[in-house]
């Protein structure tokens, strides 16, 4: 452990932490480099800038997620509950505006339900002191539930021309508005992160919450802001969601939270806290989701899909727990 | 005040000379007791408020969907008594269901499918075991995983194919015994087997050490790692075991089945009062929390609430049981 | 050991041969040979952090020696973890109670044993309860053996442990400041236990450092430093004064600095405070250039007043005036915000983040005093960093070395530094040099000495009585939450301090 600690010192301190695993980003973003050349070469056809930027719509929703998912697993915690919110919002927008509701309405009243969502489990987390898995789990199943409930197996699809501009614009034809807002979006989060004393206490907060305390860190409210932050990420990808299929429907999002856990996890962090970058999560999400646009590109089943990214979870877990030690 | 569901208080002991109202106490202590009154009290007012609900077809409808989840929830609780979790067991059932399926349309019989079922869960449990505890993988990201890997391959294999088991293979979930049907049968000898295990085994007692005080276990040098494997074993056999009840009570098998199994075996664990902490629970409380989810959900279908809002209803059941467990554990810092 | 006469009645029962253990490059103990017979109590004594109790954890197996080995009966051994050791007959009482709560007193004395069963393959539950019942009997204790674990008292679940080791057939135990937590009552109970233990032939290796203990029970005296042992020899051979000195290493007037001084206007003032059952009715005053001491036993209530100070927890009643001022402290902000600094007990688990850097620590409490705008100014961060380490002399390490890769006393110094980098006028010490070696030792007492100087007020909890003797200018006692007495320097007397905290009169005659 220690012999650990003074590699983590030459690289740099702290700060070291998200740092020396930029050795880490640096060499998941060449294995991203091969991935897509390999797919280019072995599918033909697959090779094509417009296509590649277009197939990032595919995954723009769980990059928001997986963001925010970033911040909360570095304080040590995790958020199980993603899918089902997003679905809550979808189905916010749409049947709040099928009553009557102007779309721009609805659209807000949408990712207000996303914050409002994520701040309860960071309020039950925090008040009753539980673990946010468990807390998480019973919310998955509340705001799916409350989805299912308003939805009833329904969906709303009438929506107006003007909506589609948040899943399907593209400037100058080619790149997506919402590929241009994660881009935004990465970029403060990084900052968020890497830059401020808030980011500090989201790394201290999954090393050592008693210290933390003992520091002066408002822990609980820094918990409710991680959670809250999550909340409006998954406003926000659920209303590109809607958007984008131009439609809402209660069984939007299934399986979010495991691939945003999963890239979260490739990209470096420990699943324990206390260590992740948002670059790692990038880079992550770029290898995950160009994984399955190849291989749905390639015409292999999308069921294999949840498969791919299950073992990536366990597999990338694995790998952050055992491989310092092995060396 | 609260105890542990020691054998001693209940295995009379006649130089102890609480009687009465202190056994009574220590009844009430037990942590499955809130549920169990809870439970007492819902089929009160069920039977007074709802039509149907008070017959013994109604009943034993309910004893028969609650089967399954106690199976499952007989060993899924073992796991959370050592403070981990597994949520993997909708998808694990599902893959047995398959196996069950497939070995029984080829070779009919019971037996054979069953044995078949239980190997593929124990591999599976064990699979999820050993990746929890020595390789070091929090038990939540291996099962959670596990859930998408399976549910994965089935929806791949299954998803085309419809199982029709004959009925010859469907003993566990359709015949009885002097009226009452086999799988109740199954599921109290199991829990009594629990029971036995629980209270007369290293591996029992040491559950409950490892989950309760995980460095005092430590110290003692007791083996961690072994023990919470057993417990994944156990879930997943338990699964194996569960999926030829569950397939003999349908009858086919679609790709989509046991979808939120999971949720509803947790629920039952936890409402049933184990701590999802770890250390504090009895080997009833699947049992009681399976019979109450079990009823609530019978209640709803007889009122006509919609089925889509069963996921709601779980989901503030969860939300309940742990609050109120993290309520107590406030109360007594508090105390302290 | 050579000048160690053993009777052949007594058995060598097991020994450490050469053994040093380092972690990483810190070296915890160096060439320790240690033999322990049958019915002899073994004292090992030295200042915090002079490596007992890693001479303790590798004779029991939760460590394996970097170099030596451990002897039972004649024989070398390797434990591969603490059930090897007790396999081997030696068991470990640790100071911490380590009980399972939710389970029964029978459970947690049979737990992780061979429990008695019936011919058909059922733990025998009246067997274990007779066992228990009658291993704490002869320890003196008559509770309800099937009540959990959890509602025990200190003193009781210290018993209740003694009983588990009993029925592990254990040859030897070893005791980690046993009566740490305990009253006097309980204490001399406490001791007529190990006194049947010698007399059943187990060897006790009593680890403390309350040297009148020492010469209550013990044959034999160890002394570590520095993770070396410095003397091995029979008690009666020893005094209390002697053993100071060889612990300390040097006179102890020379370990602590303190320069005496006028004495300011209060600047805090504590009335009837209470915090839920944990104490109740505190009141005092702390004046601006003193050192108040805040002595008593573990679990009396000491840090548990610190943090209501502190803000970690809720005031049910009284009052806190700072300058005369009520001051209603919620939360550690609003204790930074009126000036209140802290160093708390633990140092590895409360008072560091210990991935972060040395720099990072530091600066950890103060953040936004090096915030511009929203973002982190790096470089305010280093230079200040710099300084405060150049002041609290940190020495051996860089600013960017993760702290856990520092010696304990390093450790205690960037608390210190982190702590006074919020520029507090009252500064709250928690056992400030727990585990800490020697040379640092004398380094923190120099700073807070120089503290109270330049006009700090400082309230210094401490078990270690030299301590509080040495340093403070006056000292509160607490006992089980209430505050019993306070003694200004000039009538300090380490007997009066001690049974006051113990619950005890002195006795005149006695004394």
């Amino acid at each position: 452990m220690t012999g650990n600690n003074t590699r983590a010192a030459r690289a740099g301190g702290l700060l070291t932490n998200p740092f020396s695993k930029l050795g880490r980003t640096t060499v998941l973003a060449i294995i991203f480099v091969l991935q897509i050349t390999l797919t280019s070469l072995l599918v033909p056809g697959y090779f094509s800038v417009w296509g590649l930027l277009d197939a990032s719509r595919a995954f723009v929703e769980v990059g928001f997620i997986s963001l925010a998912m970033t911040l909360i697993i570095i304080t040590g915690g995790i958020d199980l509950s993603v899918g089902a919110l997003l679905a809550l919002v979808s189905v916010t927008i749409g049947f709040s505006y099928q009553a009557g509701l102007p779309l721009g309405a609805a659209c807000a009243l949408g990712v207000l339900v996303g914050v409002a969502g994520g701040t309860l489990n960071g309020l039950i987390t925090t008040y009753f002191r539980l673990h946010p898995l468990v807390v998480t789990l019973g919310t998955f199943a509340l705001f799916r539930g409350i989805a299912f409930a308003v939805s009833d197996a329904d969906a709303v699809s009438s929506f107006p021309r003007w909506f589609s501009f948040f899943g399907q614009y593209k400037f100058g034809g080619m790149v997506p508005a919402q590929l241009v807002l994660l881009g935004i979006c990465a970029v403060i989060f990084w900052l968020l992160l890497a830059k401020t004393p808030f980011g500090r206490y989201v790394y201290a907060l999954g090393h050592n919450p008693t210290a933390s305390r003992f520091s002066g860190v408002a822990t609980e409210k820094v918990t409710v802001a991680v959670y809250a932050i999550m909340g409006l990420m998954v406003g926000l990808a659920g209303l590109i969601h809607t958007s984008r299929i131009f439609s809402a429907r209660g069984n939007a999002g299934f399986g979010l939270e495991l691939v945003a856990i999963a890239i979260v996890v490739m990209g470096g962090a420990r699943i324990l806290g206390g260590s992740g970058t948002i670059w790692g999560t990038v880079v992550g999400l770029l290898i995950l989701s160009y994984l399955q646009d190849g291989l749905s590109f390639a015409g292999v089943r999308g069921d294999i899909g949840l498969t791919i990214i299950g073992f990536a979870l366990i597999l990338g877990v694995f790998l952050n727990e055992n491989i310092q030690k092995i060396r | 005040m609260s105890h542990n569901p020691d054998t001693e208080t209940f295995a009379g002991n006649p130089s102890n000379r609480r009687r009465g109202s202190a056994y009574f106490n220590t009844l009430l202590a037990r942590p499955e007791s809130p549920a169990l009154l809870f439970l007492i009290l819902l089929l009160v007012v069920f039977s007074v408020t709802t039509n149907g609900f008070f017959s013994a077809s109604n009943f034993l409808g309910i004893l028969e969907q609650v089967v399954i989840i106690a199976i499952v929830g007989l060993a899924v609780n073992q796991v959370i008594l050592s403070a981990e979790i597994d949520v993997s067991v909708g998808s694990v059932l599902a893959v047995c269901a398959f196996i069950y399926g497939n070995i029984a349309m080829a070779y009919g019989g019971n037996l054979l499918p069953l044995f078949a079922a239980l190997a593929v869960g124990t591999a599976i449990g064990f699979l999820n075991g050993v990746l929890s505890t020595y390789g070091r993988v929090p038990s939540i990201i291996t099962t959670l995983g596990a859930l998408f890997i399976y549910r994965g391959l089935i929806l791949l294999l299954a998803g085309a194919q419809v199982l029709n088991v004959p009925k010859s293979s469907r003993v566990l979930g359709l015949s009885d015994l002097a009226g009452i049907p086999v799988s109740v049968i199954v599921l109290t000898v199991l829990t009594a087997a629990f029971y036995w295990v629980s209270n007369n085994t290293n591996w029992g007692r040491n559950i409950y050490a490892v989950g309760g005080n995980e460095s005092g276990a430590n110290t003692l040098g007791l083996p961690a790692y072994r023990t919470r494997l057993i417990a994944f074993v156990l879930s997943g056999s338990a699964c194996g075991l569960a999926a030829a009840v569950f397939l003999g009570q349908i009858g086919q098998l679609q790709a989509t089945a046991g979808t939120s199994f999971e949720l509803r075996v947790i629920t039952a664990v936890v409402l049933g009062g184990t701590s999802i902490r770890g250390g504090r629970g009895s080997v009833f409380s699947p049992i009681v929390g399976a019979l109450l989810v079990g009823v609530i959900l019978n209640a709803m279908t007889l009122n006509r609430v919609p089925g889509t809002m069963e996921l709601f209803v779980l989901g503030v059941l969860i939300l309940l049981s742990v609050s109120s467990e993290g309520l107590r554990q406030r109360y007594l810092e508090k105390k302290i | 050991m050579p000048d160690v006469s053993s009777p052949s009645s007594r058995r060598l029962l097991c020994a450490l041969r050469n053994v040093s253990k380092h972690f990483g490059n810190i070296q915890a103990c160096q060439d320790i040979d240690l033999e322990l017979y049958s019915g002899e109590v073994v004292a090992v004594v030295g200042e915090n952090g002079a490596g007992k109790s890693t001479v303790s954890k590798c004779l029991y197996g939760l460590y394996s020696p970097s170099r030596g080995h451990v002897e039972v009966n004649g024989k070398p051994v390797a434990f591969r973890n603490a059930s090897d050791g007790e396999k081997a007959g030696i068991v470990m009482i640790p100071q911490e109670l380590d009980l399972f709560p939710e389970l029964s007193v029978v459970e947690n004395i049979w737990m992780g044993l061979e429990r008695p069963r019936y011919w058909h393959g059922a733990f025998n539950s009246s067997a274990m309860e007779r066992r228990a019942r009658q291993l704490l009997h002869q320890l003196g204790l008559i509770v309800d053996v099937t009540t959990p674990a959890k509602l025990l008292s200190a003193a009781n679940g210290k018993l209740v442990e003694v009983a588990r080791a009993l029925n592990a057939n254990a040859q030897v135990i070893i005791m980690d400041e046993p009566t740490a937590s305990l009253t006097e009552r309980e204490v001399s109970n406490l001791f007529s236990v190990v006194r049947a233990l010698k007399r059943s032939n187990v060897a006790v290796l009593y680890i403390t450092h309350r040297l009148e203990e020492v010469f209550e029970v013990c044959d034999r005296t160890v002394v570590l430093r520095d993770g070396k042992m410095i003397s091995d020899r029979p008690a009666d051979q020893e005094t209390e004064a002697g053993l100071v000195k060889k612990m300390v290493g040097r006179p102890v007037e020379q370990l602590f600095v303190r320069h005496f001084h006028e004495i300011g206007d209060v600047v805090l003032e504590v009335e009837g405070l209470h915090s839920g059952s944990t104490f109740q009715d505190v009141s005092f005053q702390l004046h601006k250039g003193e050192i108040l001491g805040i002595s008593g036993l573990i679990g009396a209530g000491r840090s548990e007043i610190v943090e209501t100070l502190f803000g970690l927890r809720d005031r049910t009643a009284g009052t806190i005036r700072l300058h005369g001022e009520v001051a209603n402290i919620s939360c550690v902000r609003e204790a930074f915000d009126h000036g209140i600094g802290m160093v708390p007990e633990e140092r590895r688990t409360l008072g560091l983040i210990l991935p972060f850097s040395v720099k990072n620590n530091v600066t950890f409490s103060s953040l936004l005093r090096f915030t511009r705008g929203i973002f982190i100014d790096t470089a305010a961060e280093d230079k200040f960093a710099e300084k405060a380490a150049r002041e609290v002399t940190i020495v051996g390490a860089g600013l960017d070395d993760p702290v856990s890769a520092l010696s304990g006393g390093n450790q205690q110094k960037v608390v210190v530094a982190k702590a006074l980098a919020r520029n507090p006028r009252i500064l709250i010490l928690d056992e400030p040099t727990r585990g800490v070696d020697i040379g640092a030792k004398s380094e923190i007492y120099r700073i807070i000495d120089g503290l109270a100087k330049q006009g700090h007020a400082v309230l210094m909890v401490s078990s270690e009585l030299n301590e509080i003797l040495a340093m403070c200018d006056r000292t509160l006692v607490m006992r089980e939450g209430r505050l019993v007495s306070s003694f200004d320097r000039k009538d300090f007397s380490p007997d009066e301090i001690g049974s006051a905290a113990a619950g005890v009169a002195v006795n005149p005659s006695v004394a």
